[in-house]
């Protein structure tokens, strides 16, 4: 490895850096509270809410992401809606990862004990003040290890991403082998990758401990 | 003067019939424990009395607003004592928050537990956390307390200390309608007691006519299997008789 080469791609590859983290963070930023908003739903006792949930996430989660992209981008143009490669890019992982966290969610609020509802409702809170004061909270926690198995696989699932030619971390990495016969920028994205993901499993441990001044 | 009155009320789960037409009634400052063996419907008909079951059939009539007490304390875990106590008033009252500090640290006081005000419920006792389930029904400021098996979920040395802070309600003129099996507690306490099996009321009376020398057959036979019971359970009444 050169040290000049190196720096002179370093450049082009860190910019498709910021294309990912925009992927990353928007998908998260979205998908948490549509996956929360989406839990509710299927825990409320409206059949053809739970139907309509229960269908979304066994078609997001039963098929691949890439297909998913693929429709987003090449298929909805002949539906009559046209997007761009990042709206697309957002659109898809935005949707797919709710349906994750929607069952993660459901998961968590599911194991909260029916006696804090019960103490709530004791005490005059209405359903929303249960659910934001009470069981959200402890879902929170609960809901943390598998949160950051899904932080990570996002990280890495945002290469998929290359395939609609999104200039992010992957493709730039591509097209630079491509150009210079060169593997040397497909180890740069894998440290980039490794950082990332070292980052992440940090901010969860740290979330975890948070977490952890009560137990059950 | 009446504060509660349930009349005629029925509830099932699913085919099983739990109440089969209740009609009883309380006054203010009254003192009711309801007996009865496990299966007879009396969780139910507390459950019923502050919305948390809606009966099938029959009515709950009261404007007084109602606390209570659970078998299994259902604390909140991820918040202090101090914080389980001004949660309800501050968000369902919406009390400014040094007003509901003030009487929820006197409710402290009161249940001896202010050495655990910043504690979590995970470092309590049973006993503590009971007394502090007790505290936090009260910061709503109730007219009516429901406790439904109180000290069930406790070992036996530590009923005590909840059993004391109940005593101190009742002589404050608390309304209270308790659930439970400490009869000894029952007798002592109590202005009226309730003997309800499978879904009625069988008897109501003072704890003289009820608890000392009861006529009615199925309530003597509660009685008497509650203290075998009691005796099995008290290592020191281990005694061969015959």
């Amino acid at each position: 490895m050169e040290l000049d080469y190196t720096i002179s791609i370093l450049g082009f590859i860190l910019q498709g850096t910021g294309v990912t983290l925009k992927v990353y963070v928007i998908t998260l930023v979205f998908s948490i509270p549509l996956g929360i908003l989406c839990a509710l739903g299927k825990l409320s006792s409206f059949k053809p809410l739970n139907w309509f949930l229960g269908a979304y996430t066994w078609l997001f989660r039963g098929t691949p992401l890439l297909l998913q992209l693929f429709f987003a981008y090449y298929g909805l143009p002949a539906l009559g809606l046209e997007l761009d490669r990042m709206s697309a890019a957002y659109v898809t992982f935005v949707i797919n990862y709710a349906a994750y966290f929607t069952e993660i969610f459901r998961g968590g609020i599911q194991s909260i004990d029916s006696g804090q509802y019960e103490a709530a409702k004791a005490l005059g809170m209405t359903y929303a003040q249960t659910m934001r004061r009470i069981i959200l909270p402890q879902a929170t926690k609960v809901v943390l290890p598998p949160m950051g198995n899904e932080a990570i696989n996002l990280i890495k699932d945002t290469a998929l991403c290359a395939a609609l030619s999104v200039p992010e971390i992957l493709r730039n990495a591509k097209v630079t082998v491509a150009r210079d016969f060169n593997v040397e920028a497909y180890i740069i994205a894998a440290l980039i990758y490794l950082v990332f993901t070292f980052i992440i499993i940090r901010v969860f441990r740290a979330l975890e401990k948070k977490y952890s001044y009560y137990s059950n | 003067m009446e504060i509660i009155r349930v009349e005629n009320l029925h509830k099932n789960f699913g085919k099983l019939e739990v109440l089969k037409g209740i009609n009883f009634s309380a006054q203010k400052g009254e003192v009711i424990t309801i007996i009865g063996p496990s299966g007879s419907g009396k969780s139910t008909l507390l459950r019923c009395m502050n919305g948390l079951e809606e009966a099938d059939e029959g009515q709950v009539i009261t404007d007084a607003r109602i606390g209570m007490v659970f078998q299994s304390f259902n604390l909140f875990p991820h918040m202090s004592v101090i914080e389980n106590l001004i949660e309800a008033p501050i968000i369902v009252k919406k009390m400014p928050k040094s007003d509901v500090e003030r009487i929820a640290d006197d409710l402290l006081a009161k249940v001896g537990l202010m050495d655990k005000r910043e504690a979590y419920p995970c470092q309590l006792s049973g006993g503590q956390k009971q007394r502090v389930a007790i505290a936090r029904a009260l910061a709503m400021e109730p007219e009516i307390m429901l406790f439904d098996e109180p000290t069930s979920a406790l070992d036996p040395q530590l009923t005590g200390e909840v059993l004391q802070v109940m005593r101190q309600l009742a002589r404050e003129d608390m309304t209270m309608i308790v659930v439970t099996h400490e009869i000894g507690f029952a007798r002592e306490v109590s202005d009226r007691v309730i003997f309800m099996n499978q879904g009625v009321i069988v008897a109501e009376g003072t704890p003289e006519e009820m608890l000392i020398d009861p006529q009615i057959h199925d309530l003597r036979a509660f009685l008497a299997m509650d203290k075998k019971k009691e005796t099995i359970e008290t290592p020191e009444c281990e005694k061969v008789s015959d």
